[in-house]
Parts: structure tokens; sequence; C-alpha cells
């Protein structure tokens, strides 16, 4: 598109308005999570029965190993970070492409968690306890497919060393969305384990 | 300014012409994929109009089915009815009233009057515009599969159990306009930090530009509880998981909650930027300097931040707590402080100002008298004894469209006229913009504040049927409203003949100070050519009358940019 008048002076004002403006997205996608939390809290409330309802399966445990995978991938996109930061190309490109990997794995094991429970007879209509935990973990799967497409793109212009010290406006924002869904899930599931009382309190 | 036009940008072909947004490119696709943010607004602001048409067709055949009690229009019967006001009051809020200041005025004013280029994020602005589109094309689809009748609350059960197919569609459009929102709010928000001139401070800022800040914090911390809502009530109505059904184990109130959380905050949306508007044009059309800057500045911030806390209200009769309810009640009860700040701030600037009564400043004389009434009747709702008399009667209908229509939509007409001159360049006819505010302002009275008594009477709202002793009170609002529409037909009108046969616009034909008013009229493709200096923008002392311009002129000269903002 022609005559695009770019409304900044220079290119740092453009990633510090770029960074501002991922916060405020993220404080929206906060507010999404909460309520979520929220609805699934007060639904526990008022259900002063046992979770898992008798004869229905537990939470599948493969959720610890993926909580693991997710924080480890936050980890290497830290690293990732500061490469770019660096204006280290090679390492850049290698840490992206871990971060990356490990997402998609995180994603398999999510998958797998809910066909775990699907087979072993929880449908999602079944009791609200089953709603409670395909909705929190299908609402951050969402989020997270939401950030792996833009992750394949950033990591695409890693992998052909397209980012310089001066300019990795991508890698920055990737890392502060993956961030925001580490944090949010380990809210989840720490949810989801208060709601079969796993937790102490 | 003259020193605004006298340059021409280099890339612009040569001409007669002098170079302004809407000649700068040509073509349907420059205008469809522009990223100009005076284009996006100006394209909102058709989309809405078009949607304030067909919103206001709904009511009027809400209006007129009530003239008789009973069956009225040959061929609606009380299902079709429940249609009418729910997409009446489904197309007003989602489509018309949230967006109509902050995303069509706002977009055309917001980065001019900041000094700015362009909103930060210029793709993201028109990516918004088009979630809009996809969210009324939702809404049209909705129709032509069965319609939906649930209020435009979209209450469980109704919602998830009425027969109505369109109610999916529906919500999915409701879900993606809240998308296009927050995506306004955002942009609106890192906008208003990042993009603004040396000299610009916070206080600085032309009221307008704290409103619509305070306005876009609302719609990016309240709008997505909404969508995670409208996305619940989907499921349940796909899957009926009783989330909300407590036969089985769910809690119909819950939705309510979350509901009520946004929508709130939403009629803070919706009023906010009108209280916005009317600070402009209160002190432009009274040329005097806007009395308490910082308390109003800080009454939009105070408001943005209890109307996250008075949810509960729009809830006295579903059974919460008499604890809760009587803190909600509370808290509403505070909400009039800043709100009544604003109202005694602008009546002092009007006081010994040098006012000039034309149209923008109707209106604006207008929203004081209406919201005021609006504002008072919302105290008798919110304590909680006579609100269990006037709950879901008349008397609620009448107060929330004092202040959903007779406020914010009377400021954003005001505003219309206001910057009508700014946008197309051309000004319209003041007798006939007088004509159509005194069309409008009595209709509207004539249509609401019958329903004050009615409504105080007993009569309930959403009704098809009514007793013949509430007829006289129906027939008198009927005809208001028709007296309304009229009005706004009017107002159509002449704004569409100013296009033709106004006369061409200064650019600065009220005597304004804040920056839009020192671009040409319409502004330039990039709305300044040099760093805009920036002064009090509501120091008029430095505003003159010029023959030759045919306009208001700032002499700079007199000009103190170091003089300390009060």
């Amino acid at each position: 598109m022609a005559n695009i008048v770019s409304p900044f002076e220079d290119p740092s004002t453009r990633l510090s308005a770029g960074r501002f403006g991922m916060l405020i997205f993220i404080a929206s996608l906060a507010m999404i999570f909460a309520a979520s939390i929220l609805g699934v809290m007060v639904v526990r409330f008022e259900d002063s029965g046992v979770w898992p309802p008798e004869g229905m399966p537990s939470l599948p445990g493969i959720l610890l190993w993926s909580t693991v995978v997710l924080i480890a991938s936050s980890g290497t996109q830290v690293l990732a970070s500061r490469a770019a930061g660096r204006g280290d190309g090679p390492a850049l490109r290698r840490w992206m492409i871990m971060t990356l990997g490990l997402a998609i794995v995180f994603l398999i094991m999510q998958g797998w968690a809910w066909i775990d429970l699907l087979d072993r007879g929880l449908d999602f209509s079944r009791h609200l306890y089953a709603w409670t935990f395909y909705f929190l973990t299908g609402l951050h799967a969402l989020h997270v497919i939401g950030g792996v497409i833009p992750m394949c793109f950033v990591t695409a212009r890693a992998v052909r060393l397209g980012y310089t010290r001066e300019n990795h406006r991508g890698v920055a924002y990737v890392a502060m969305y993956w961030h925001f869904l580490d944090v949010a899930w380990i809210t989840l599931y720490v949810t989801l384990l208060w709601g079969v009382g796993t937790l102490p309190w | 300014m003259t020193t605004l036009d006298a340059t021409r940008p280099h890339d612009a072909k040569p001409g007669p012409e002098v170079d302004n947004y809407l000649t700068f490119t040509r073509g349907f696709l420059s205008w469809a994929l522009t990223l100009d943010h005076k284009r996006i607004g100006l394209m909102y602001l058709v989309s809405v109009l078009g949607s304030f048409l067909v919103g206001g067709i709904f009511a009027l055949l809400v209006r007129t089915e009530l003239l008789t009690p009973g069956a009225t229009i040959p061929g609606v019967d009380e299902n079709l009815y429940n249609q009418f006001f729910t997409l009446h009051g489904a197309i007003m809020v989602f489509l018309v009233i949230i967006p109509s200041i902050p995303a069509a005025l706002g977009n055309f004013v917001l980065p001019i009057m900041l000094g700015a280029k362009d909103v930060a994020f210029p793709r993201l602005n028109l990516c918004s515009y088009y979630l809009w589109i996809m969210g009324a094309i939702c809404a049209v689809v909705s129709l032509t599969v069965g319609g939906f009748d649930t209020g435009w609350t979209f209450y469980t059960p109704y919602s998830t159990t009425t027969s109505t197919g369109g109610v999916i569609p529906v919500v999915t459009g409701v879900f993606i306009l809240g998308f296009s929102s927050i995506f306004t709010g955002m942009n609106f928000v890192v906008t208003i930090h990042k993009l603004r001139p040396p000299g610009m401070t916070w206080f600085r800022m032309p009221l307008l530009l704290w409103a619509l800040y305070a306005t876009a914090l609302i719609q990016v911390l309240a709008t997505p509880v909404l969508a995670i809502t409208l996305l619940m009530l989907i499921v349940e109505r796909v899957f009926l998981i009783g989330l909300f059904d407590p036969a089985m184990g769910g809690d119909p109130v819950l939705f309510q909650h979350f509901f009520w959380f946004y929508s709130h905050p939403a009629v803070y949306i919706m009023i906010l930027p009108a209280m916005g508007i009317i600070s402009e044009i209160i002190s432009v059309h009274a040329h005097r300097h806007i009395f308490g800057y910082r308390f109003i500045a800080f009454s939009s911030v105070a408001i943005a931040i209890f109307s996250f806390l008075v949810w509960g209200h729009h809830m006295f009769t579903s059974g919460q707590s008499p604890l809760m309810n009587t803190v909600f009640s509370l808290i509403t009860f505070s909400v009039a402080i800043p709100s009544a700040i604003k109202i005694f701030n602008w009546m002092a600037t009007l006081y010994r100002g040098s006012i000039s009564i034309n149209t923008p400043m109707l209106y604006g004389l207008g929203f004081i008298f209406l919201f005021t009434i609006g504002g008072l009747t919302g105290l008798h709702l919110g304590t909680l004894n006579t609100d269990i008399h006037l709950h879901d009667t008349y008397f609620v209908v009448a107060h929330f469209h004092y202040v959903m229509m007779g406020s914010a939509l009377i400021a954003m007409v005001g505003g219309l006229h206001h910057w009508w001159p700014k946008m197309v360049g051309r000004m319209y006819n003041e007798r006939h913009g007088i004509i159509g505010f005194a069309l409008v302002f009595i209709g509207f009275n004539v249509t609401f504040f019958t329903q004050f008594m009615l409504g105080s009477h007993g009569m309930p709202r959403r009704y098809y049927d009514y007793p013949s002793e509430f007829q006289i009170y129906h027939v008198i609002s009927t005809i208001g409203s028709y007296i309304m529409a009229a009005g706004f037909f009017w107002t159509l009108y002449l704004l569409v003949q100013s296009l033709f046969t106004g006369k061409i616009a200064p650019a600065n034909p009220w005597g304004g100070r804040s920056l839009e008013w020192q671009c040409s009229s319409p502004p330039p493709h990039d709305n300044f050519k040099t760093t805009p200096s920036v002064g009090d923008c509501y120091d008029f002392s430095v505003v003159r009358w010029s023959e030759e311009e045919g306009g208001y002129v700032v002499d700079r000269n007199d000009e103190d940019a170091s003089k300390p903002d009060h």
C-alpha cells in the first residue's frame, strides 16, 4: 500500500509503542482468563459434592508433564530473546526452533489429555466437572494455537537470520505473549487441581 | 491554518486543489484498504448511521405497535413484537452507540487533536473496522435464520431455550464486535501514551482525549469478559451442559453477573466519550476556558473505575444477598459525584461565557438537560426500595434512554455538527440545523418523559399488550417518536445537502483552539506538515475572527507555550 503515513518518527518509539500495545492486549486477555477462572470457581463452590464425581475419571497425569514442557518453552524463549538482543543470529535460530518445537509438543500433550479423558468416557456435557476441564484447557489451547502461528513466522525469519540487534520486534512480541500463556496455564492448572481437591487448601 | 496548507507533500500530484484526505487518492480500493484514521472514521460513521437507521425503524415499529392495546399493526403478533424490541436494543447498543463516538468520531478527531499523524497501529485500526462489518453481517444472518427474541441482554434461560434460530449467529456477531471494540481501545490507549508531540502533556490534552482514554481502558478490560460470557452462552445453547441451569448444577444468575460485569461498564463506554464531546462543545461555543479542567479529567477516570464496581445494581431483584445489594447501591450512588462534578463544571464554563447559540451548542445544552434527568432518575433505580417497584417497568426504559440516547446519541449528533465542517470541508445550514435539533429534542422528551409516568404507574417493559388506562401515555410517546424520527431524517437531509450546496468551511469556523482546528478543512492526508505547536487548548483569548480567512485564527504571537497548564 502506497501512501502510508507512519505515525512514528523513529524505530525505537515504534518498538516501545508495540510493546506497550502488547501489554494492553495481554491485560485484555488476562481478563478473559480471570473471568473464566472465576466462573469455574463459582461452579465448583455451588456443587457441594466431591470432584471428580462418582464414576468419573480424575485429571490426566500428563497435564503435569505438559506444564513442565510449557515452562521449558518459556525458558528457551528467554534464551532466544537474549540472543536477539545480542544480535546473535545462529543462537536465536536455535532457541526459536526449540521454543516452537516445545510449543507443538505442549499442544500434542494437551490433545492427548483430551483423548485420554474422552476414552475414559468423560463427555463434554456429562457433568460440569467435565465442562470445567474441557473449557479451561480448550480456551488455553486456542490461545496457544493463536501464539504458535505468529511464532512460526518469527522462527522462519530467525532461520533466515532476518533479525538484527536493532530490529527484532517480532521476537519481542512473541516472547511477551508466550510468557503470558505460560503464567496463564499455571493459573488454570492450579484452578483445576483445586477443583478436584488435590491441593492442600 | 495557512502554515499547514502552504507546503504540499512532494509525492502528491500537482493540481489546482489543495491536498486533503478525501481526494488524496481515489477509487474504491483506496478507501476499502485505507490506513488513514480519518477515512476509517468516516467509514465507521456511515456504517454506524446506517445501523442507526435500521435500529430506528425497529424502534418505530415497536412504538407503532404499542399505539393500541393488543394487536395494532396487521400481521405483527406478540412473537414478532419480541423480535422487534430485541433487534432494536441489540442493534442500537452493539452496532450504534458503543462504536458511535469512539470508533467513528474518535477515530477521526483523536489523532488530530493529539497532534499525531495517525493512530499507533493503523492496520489494527482497519482490522477493527472490518471486524465491525463482520459482526454486522452476523446480525443480518441471524435475521435470515429466524431472528431472536431474547432481549438485548441474552438472559438465560431464554437465550438457551428459545426456539428462534438466530441466537447463535447474533451472539457470535456481538462476540466479534467486542473484539472490534477491544482493538480500537488498545489503539487509543497506545496512541495517547506514545504519540503525544512535544509540549502535549497529559494536562494539555483536550478533555475529549481524557474521556476517550478512560473509555478505552474500559473497552480493553471489560469487553473480554463479555466475549467469554457469550462463548459460554453459545456452548451452553449447543451442548446443554447445564452451566446456567440449576437443575443440572448450574446457576442462571452467574450469567447475569458476567453479562453486567461487561454491560454496565459498557454504559460508560457510551457516556464517557459523550461527556468528552460536551466539554469541547461547551467551551468552544461559549468561547470560554473550560472550568475545572483537572476535575473533569479526573472525573472521567473516576467514572471509569467506578464502572467496574456497580454491575450488581442491575440485579437487585435477581436474588442477590441483601448485603451485596446494599454495597452495590452505595457504590452506585457514588457515581453521581464525578458525574455531577462534570455538570457543574460545564455550567461554570457557560457562566459569563460569550455563548454562540448554534446547532452544536444547542445539542450541548440539550445534553446537559437530558443527562441531568437521566442521571437523577438513576438514583431512584439505585435506591433499593424504589427499585423493587420500578424494576422492569417503563421507568427503567425511560431512564436508560435518557442516558444512552438523550445523552450519548445527542452528544454524538452534536459532535457530528461540531466536526462536520472539519470532516467534509463544508458548512451545514445553521438555521436548518437548529430546526433539526428542535425536532429531535422535543420529540425525545415527548417520547421518553411520558415513559417515566407510564413506568411509575406500573407498566412493565417489553409487554405487547396493556390495560387501556395506559393507552393515552403510549399514544403520546408514539407521537413523540415520530417527531424525533422526523428530526433525524431532517438532520440527515441537511448534512447531505451541505455536501452539495454548503459553503466552503474555513479551517476554524467556531473559534476552537485544539489542534484539529489548526489543520485545513478537510485536513490533509498526514494531518500536520510540521510538528504542531501546542498551547493551552482552552485559552480562547488568542483566538480572533479574521475576515480574509472567513473563520477564526489563532494569534501565535500571543501564545505563551511555556505557560504552565492549569
